[in-house]
């Protein structure tokens, strides 16, 4: 019976395609081999299946791979329009969310505070009895309330809440973009969000947008942006970043203007009057706009904001000269009292320069042109707490941790009978009153479209985990026990749903993960009803000496939703490159003048009373008026790796809005007090200075002539360049050292730090790709972290100021072709492999840790617990967590050393498939995990001895910026880096 | 302690050592074992931690990457320091023909063996997984691996376990005469524990001239491992790439900091055992003052070490290797390095003082800051170098936590045991050799010139 069970489970990937049935399945208690082999699994060999991401509503397309009927990766789907093969992290993370330990696994009623497993034909009678009894009662007593959704499934849902007499249909999405669609409305006539083709722009102008993070669909706007903002034949596109706070997206940044909170949009507009001025021709667009732009010239916008008049002007001289350019904004965190009028003037502004259609333009229908407003979930709110709502039904929104202040529950609490169709228990689910855990999105089935001419298919990558059951299944089977009918005649599930729409195209659309055409954008003409707002100076709630509060989306955990995966609170946060906790950022002159350091426990005490208390981390990516603290932790329920984590900066914000109806994120000025004590923040931070070290360099483009590297000098002093010239002679001249003989490939990287955005979805794919543990903040605090890639993050230029750079760099093992790490091992645990890779065989590994003492990159990584034994207090795997392990990878125990391999079980695997195959193994035909999924193209892996590989190529084609990390040591790294080209004067330190 | 320096009245003769010395073996007295009863604890307390850190990993320790070597490492190094005077005072000593070593070579030589014994834990049990610390060894195996001779921890293995049979083997033969003494004396077990380890002895001159020529050529053996041992132990470090590590000078330097810190322990030990068994008339100041002198010397050496290191990264145009040693003095960890320079450089300065390195008391108190000072130099030179290494990012700072403290308590308690019982057991002072130096005992000849 045993045996059978996991057959069931583990078999089920090959069969996921035929049957995704429910039902109850658990983990099984005992792993036994394959004694008969499923017909489509062949143990060893992975099984893809192409699906979507529904981590955010980008709607990514995705390959999931599976090893013997579990998922263990997801990377990128290369067919798919929108992210083109790449993933961000949150969107590899989804595999932690399918095998989150606290998943709630059967239907769940709560009795007081304690929840008791029923059936889900009771739960569904129960809910379907009380739907009834609503309809009956009289209309709009039923509410549906779920996250962002597209595609004909979706639309069904719709029919839900009509067949129950009700108009409470409400799409919620914390990061909504109402502003921007307003503001579209309002400029171009149609409420929706258009594609930005940042791949085309020569220059970006953003006001607050973390476009490179969270902002709409960062990860297709990463790859054109690494694309346009790298050197390349055209030239390079410069991008400068308009906002209070310098966050990751800003570090990419040539140039960082800071304005007075709340002017951003006069900057814009100024700018735009500034451009419009120069349009020498009557472009009747322009020419309409003249007249409105004419008060906000640079010198009146100057005093206002701060920025000086030239700086304004000159920007505008810039954004007009490169064409296309491309200007967005506002960004979440930045979204004001004014953010409509920031999202209007970011409009006028593509218009003025003649952006829109080249690099604004509209699709015929978007994700978000249903996704509700923050207003609208007030209203509903507002419905439930008069008592008028008897049944809320709740999926894929969590509105009890995002509503602003303390509101939700009590209004919530009004509603007779709360259902929550979540897998986790999130607060919200914890409040409701029946639990009907959906399938997690790698168990479903679907069609997103994430707009017009994007069908992107969903469909199991295992069967389910646990006896949970797809939401849609669910609302279909609630209608019918209701006596309704919501589903087109023999649609039950989703599955046959997903069957039924693609018609005959089911195989090719499973296949290639979904149907892909290339649509018309829709015309765009300008309307002129954004004259009626107001465009003065947005105004802030508190006193006037607090400091205006910044409630920054996480580019790890998004809007708290990621703060259950562990990985994503182990990566640290690209800017502040803290983990597991919530700090305070807080410019280091504001820090003096209050008396803070770093990891001081601050009281931030908004205008409404409510108080948080996170950790002080100085940072001069601020204003000296500004603390930004991140959104994503502070969590009350939501499973052991997000509960009591931090804290939430929500709490401090009321439920204002603007005049799109977006919640006022930068609303307030809040007092920021010290409050005794303090705690190491879990950074994974040494010195965020390079003292001159060049690790991370920076060229200015003037400088970056074809001879730079001549011109830049010789790296090494000429002590330097002797001892390796004599260490050369005394090794008989070698210097293919470390190579050995020919016919073997030698592997290398290149990397391109002009790409690097640092977004972190390289180490998302090393976590999953090489098992490697979570260790949780106290660790983290040890310095202990286990991740075999960090993005390394020094500050360049006088930081007191904002004309400073950020210098990057992807750290991993250099792979030295002459590694000070191989000969200290006294037991040959490290080696050198024939093709040029520092082995580590952590079975022969006793644990010196000299390895780690003579690496000067610090890449090799110590298993200071046992991480993954089952029995071991620092367990990392908890729970099915252990099946995402890659089988590829060993699991290493307590006591070894460990370290980036190239992903050489990837590089073997393609090794014996070609060898089996009988063909050479083609450059391209492996990669690393981090090179695969870099949504930069940052990252080049290959062969140093095939003389056309993409990695020599990218070596020769940018000889000029190549250079190796401490090549004075003679390590002769394997990994090359491409200095990162800058529009700004700052010379590498 | 002042009363302590008193003038020997007179030279002892021949049965007065004997009995002296002798005496020292009575049975042990309550003092003796609650003393023992501290050890037991401090071993129980090392034991735990030991225990602990075997069950969950080397994770209960303080380590802070990138500093992967800590307080074991240091105190590892600390004890192969401690175990140097020994063989220096006995062996380099004994081929100049100090006369005044034979008051002093038996502690000292003892100290040696049981520091050695105590170092050699610490290899191990500073491992991720000590109960593989056999593979670092070369021994035949049918799993075809093999030790990696490339590599300096290799070498100290060697070094290590040379020493040890060296040191414990010249300990074992400078014994004999005495051993057969006491066998002479002994009943019961005893008498047939020291026949065994008296070989025989019978005191004849046969005898006699192989022992010197035996103990002659162990001397030439042991005086070039005085050099080998801690070289080696140096080339732990100075074979890495670490800035603050990878320095010729760390051979003769680490040489030198040993003979200091070793004279140092031999202080330490000698001022409290001539008090509590009165051995005043053979431990005599002039040998404490001559230990001093030697600390004087090394102190120099080592503090001229320290000031070249500092001059050449100052002068070596490398700018990672002037950080590290700036951050050394100034940075993060400047209590260690200025605690390192205070005790090895500038306390011992007191020395040149006649009368403070001639007053048992100051040679103590001093002793007990070059203990201090050798361990803290070992800290700043491990840690400082590895807190402040090439990558910025990765700059991190250690400090030592229960765990690591205990086990060097385990370790302080492990080395005291092994002493305490070899007091008891054996003579701390080289009988035969104190003899030597005393006038042979002739008969009474009469002087009243009657028949």
């Amino acid at each position: 019976m045993k045996r059978r069970k996991f057959l069931q489970v583990a078999g089920v990937a090959g069969a996921g395609v035929a049957a995704a049935s429910c039902g109850p399945q658990d983990v099984p208690d005992h792993w036994v081999p394959y004694a008969s082999t499923p017909e489509d699994i062949t143990p060893g060999i992975p099984t893809w299946y192409a699906s979507t991401c529904k981590e955010c509503p980008a709607g990514c397309g995705i390959l999931v791979k599976t090893r013997e009927g579990r998922p263990i990766k997801i990377e990128g789907n290369p067919r798919h329009p929108v992210n083109r093969g790449k993933l961000c992290a949150r969107g590899q993370a989804a595999l932690q969310g399918l095998y989150d330990p606290d998943r709630v696994t059967q239907p769940m009623k709560r009795t007081g505070t304690a929840w008791a497993a029923i059936t889900w034909d009771q739960a569904e009678t129960e809910v379907a009895t009380a739907l009834g009894a609503a309809a009956s009662a009289g209309a709009d007593r039923v509410a549906l309330l779920t996250g962002a959704g597209s595609g004909p499934l979706d639309r069904i849902t719709d029919a839900f809440t009509t067949a129950f007499k009700s108009k409470h249909r409400l799409r919620y999405e914390a990061f909504a973009y109402e502003p921007i669609r307003e503001a579209n409305r309002l400029t171009f006539g149609m409420a929706s969000l258009p594609n930005y083709d940042f791949g085309a722009a020569k220059y970006v102008l953003s006001f607050g947008a973390d476009f490179l993070e969270t902002w709409i669909s960062p990860t297709s706007n990463q790859i054109g942006f690494a694309a346009a903002h790298s050197p390349h034949a055209g030239g390079m596109a410069k991008y400068v970043a308009v906002e209070t706070r310098r966050g990751n997206t800003a570090y990419s940044a040539d140039e960082w203007i800071a304005p007075k909170p709340g002017t951003e949009h006069l900057v814009a507009l100024a700018i735009a009057n500034s451009v419009a001025k120069g349009v020498k021709n009557h472009v009747g667009d322009v020419d309409a706009l003249r007249g409105f732009l004419a008060p906000f010239d640079s010198h009146t916008v100057s005093g206002q904001s701060g920025v000086p008049a030239e700086v304004i002007d000159r920007i505008a001289t810039e954004f007009a000269a490169a064409s296309p350019s491309l200007a967005v904004g506002p960004g979440v965190a930045h979204q004001t009292a004014s953010a409509t009028q920031l999202a209007v003037a970011v409009n006028i502004l593509n218009v003025v320069a003649g952006n829109i259609g080249k690099t604004v333009s509209f699709p015929a229908a978007s994700v978000w042109d249903h996704v509700g407003s923050f207003k609208d979930l007030s209203d509903l709110l507002a419905a439930m707490g008069a008592g008028t709502v008897d049944v809320a039904l709740v999926h894929g929104a969590n509105p009890a941790y995002s509503y602003p202040g303390t509101g939700f529950a009590e209004a919530f609490a009004k509603v007779k009978l709360k259902v929550s169709l979540s897998s986790y228990l999130d607060e919200t689910a914890s409040l409701c009153d029946l639990i009907l855990p959906d399938h997690h999105a790698l168990e479903s089935w679907d069609i997103v479209e994430p707009m017009t001419g994007v069908s992107g298919t969903v469909q199991p990558a295992i069967r389910p985990i646990h006896s949970s059951k797809q939401s849609f299944d669910v609302l279909v089977a609630l209608a019918q026990k209701a006596g309704k009918s919501i589903a087109p005649a023999g649609v039950t599930t989703a599955r046959e749903m997903v069957a039924k729409t693609a018609g005959a195209g089911l195989a090719a659309q499973l296949q290639h993960g979904g149907a892909f055409t290339t649509t018309a954008a829709r015309p765009v003409r300008l309307a002129r009803d954004y004259s009626k707002l107001a465009f003065t100076p947005a105004s802030f709630t508190g006193a006037a000496d607090g400091l205006v509060l910044l409630a920054t989306p996480s580019p790890m955990l998004y809007d708290g939703r990621g703060a259950n995966k562990p990985w994503l609170n182990e990566i640290p946060d690209p800017a502040a490159k803290i983990t597991w906790q919530t700090w305070a950022e807080i410019h280091p002159e504001t820090a003096a003048r209050l008396g803070l350091a770093n990891g001081d426990i601050v009281k931030v005490t908004a205008p409404n009373g409510q108080t948080i208390r996170p950790a002080v981390y100085v940072y001069p990516g601020v204003r000296r008026d500004v603390v930004a603290i991140p959104i994503g932790r502070g969590h009350k329920q939501y499973g052991r790796f997000a509960a009591n984590h931090g804290s939430n900066p929500f709490h401090l914000l009321a439920p204002l809005t603007d005049s799109s109806g977006a919640l006022v994120y930068c609303q307030a000025r809040v007092s920021v007090t010290r409050e005794g004590g303090n705690y190491p923040l879990a950074t994974t931070e040494g010195s965020s200075r390079q003292m001159g070290r060049g690790i991370s360099r920076l060229v200015p483009i003037g400088e970056l002539t074809p001879s730079h590297s001549e011109e830049r000098g010789e790296d090494l002093t000429e002590p330097e360049r002797n001892a390796i010239g004599a260490v050369e002679l005394s090794q008989g001249k070698r210097r293919d050292i470390g190579v050995y003989e020919q016919p073997h490939a030698k592997w290398e990287m290149t990397i391109d730090l002009s790409k690097c955005t640092g977004c972190g979805a390289c180490v998302a794919a090393c976590h999953a790709e090489n098992n490697i543990p979570t260790v949780g903040p106290e660790q983290v605090i040890r310095s202990r972290e286990m991740s075999w890639i960090r993005i390394e993050r020094y500050f360049e230029g006088d930081t007191s100021g904002t004309d400073w750079q950020v210098a990057q760099i992807p750290m991993l093992c250099q792979q030295c072709s002459n590694a000070p790490c191989e000969p200290v091992c006294p037991v040959y645990a490290a080696y050198h492999t024939p093709d040029g890779l520092n082995g580590q065989i952590y079975n022969r590994c006793v644990g010196t840790r000299y390895c780690a003492n003579n690496c000067p990159y610090k890449v090799r990584y110590f298993n200071f617990w046992d991480y993954g034994s089952s029995i071991a207090p620092m367990y990392a795997f908890p729970g099915p967590l252990v099946l995402q392990l890659n089988p590829d990878v060993t699991v290493r125990t307590k006591g070894v050393m460990e370290k980036c391999t190239f992903c050489v079980q990837r590089i073997r695997f393609a090794q014996n498939d070609a060898r089996v195959r009988g063909i050479d193994l083609t450059d391209g035909a492996v990669t690393t995990a981090c090179a695969q999924t870099c949504p930069s193209g940052a990252i080049v892996f290959g062969n140093a001895h095939e003389t056309g590989s993409a990695v020599n190529k990218s070596k020769r084609a940018d000889a000029n910026r190549a250079y190796t990390v401490f090549e004075q040591l003679n390590t002769k790294p394997g990994i090359t880096y491409l200095s990162r080209v800058v529009h700004a004067g700052t010379r590498e330190a | 302690m002042a009363t302590m320096v008193t003038p020997v009245a007179g030279e002892p003769t021949y049965a007065e050592v004997n009995r002296d010395i002798i005496r020292t073996l009575d049975p042990p007295g309550l003092g003796w074992f609650a003393a023992m009863g501290v050890v037991f604890v401090g071993l129980m307390i090392g034991g735990y931690c030991f225990a602990k850190q075997l069950k969950y990993g080397i994770g209960v320790t303080g380590y802070t990457p990138p500093i992967f070597w800590g307080t074991y490492i240091t105190t590892f190094v600390f004890w192969v320091g401690i175990a140097h005077s020994g063989t220096l005072i006995s062996a380099i000593l004994f081929l100049f023909r100090s006369a005044w070593r034979a008051a002093v070579y038996r502690a000292a030589e003892a100290m040696t063996v049981f520091a050695v014994l105590t170092a050699g834990l610490f290899p191990v049990l500073h491992l991720g997984r000590a109960w593989f610390a056999y593979w670092v060894a070369p021994y035949p195996n049918v799993r075809g691996v093999w030790s990696n001779f490339k590599s300096p921890l290799v070498w100290d293995i060697f070094a290590i376990s040379t020493y040890l049979t060296v040191s414990a083997t010249f300990l074992a033969m400078g014994l004999i005469p005495d051993v057969s003494s006491l066998r002479d004396q002994a009943v019961g077990w005893r008498r047939k524990v020291y026949s065994v380890v008296s070989l025989g002895w019978r005191n004849s001159d046969n005898e006699w001239r192989h022992f010197m020529r035996m103990y002659l050529f162990l001397a030439g053996l042991s005086t070039p491992l005085v050099l080998s041992v801690h070289s080696v132990v140096s080339w732990d470090f100075a074979m890495g790439i670490v800035p603050g590590w990878h320095a010729t000078i760390f051979a003769p330097y680490f040489v030198a900091g040993a003979i200091y810190s070793g004279c140092g322990m031999v202080i330490t030990i000698l001022v409290p055992l001539r008090h509590y068994f009165k051995l005043q008339r053979y431990l005599q100041i002039k040998h404490f003052e001559n230990l001093a002198k030697l600390c004087i010397l090394t102190s120099s050496v080592v503090g001229y070490s320290y000031m070249t290191e500092f001059f050449i990264a100052w002068q070596s145009g490398n700018a990672i290797e002037r950080a590290t040693f700036y951050n050394r003095v100034f940075g993060q960890y400047w209590w260690a390095t200025w605690t390192m320079l205070t005790c090895n450089v500038f306390i011992p300065l007191l020395l040149w003082n006649k009368r403070v390195r001639t007053s048992l008391t100051w040679l103590f108190v001093i002793s007990i800051f070059v203990n201090i000072g050798m361990w803290f130099e070992r800290f700043v030179i491990i840690v400082t170098s590895l807190a402040h290494e090439f990558e910025p990012w990765q700059w991190a700072y250690y400090l030592p936590n229960h765990i690591e403290i205990g086990i060097v308590i385990g370790s302080f308690s492990w080395f005291t045991m092994w002493f305490m019982l070899f007091i008891k057991f054996f003579p701390s002072i080289a009988i035969s050799e104190v003899k030597e130096a005393l006038p042979p005992p002739m008969r009474v000849t009469r002087t009243d010139g009657g028949h």
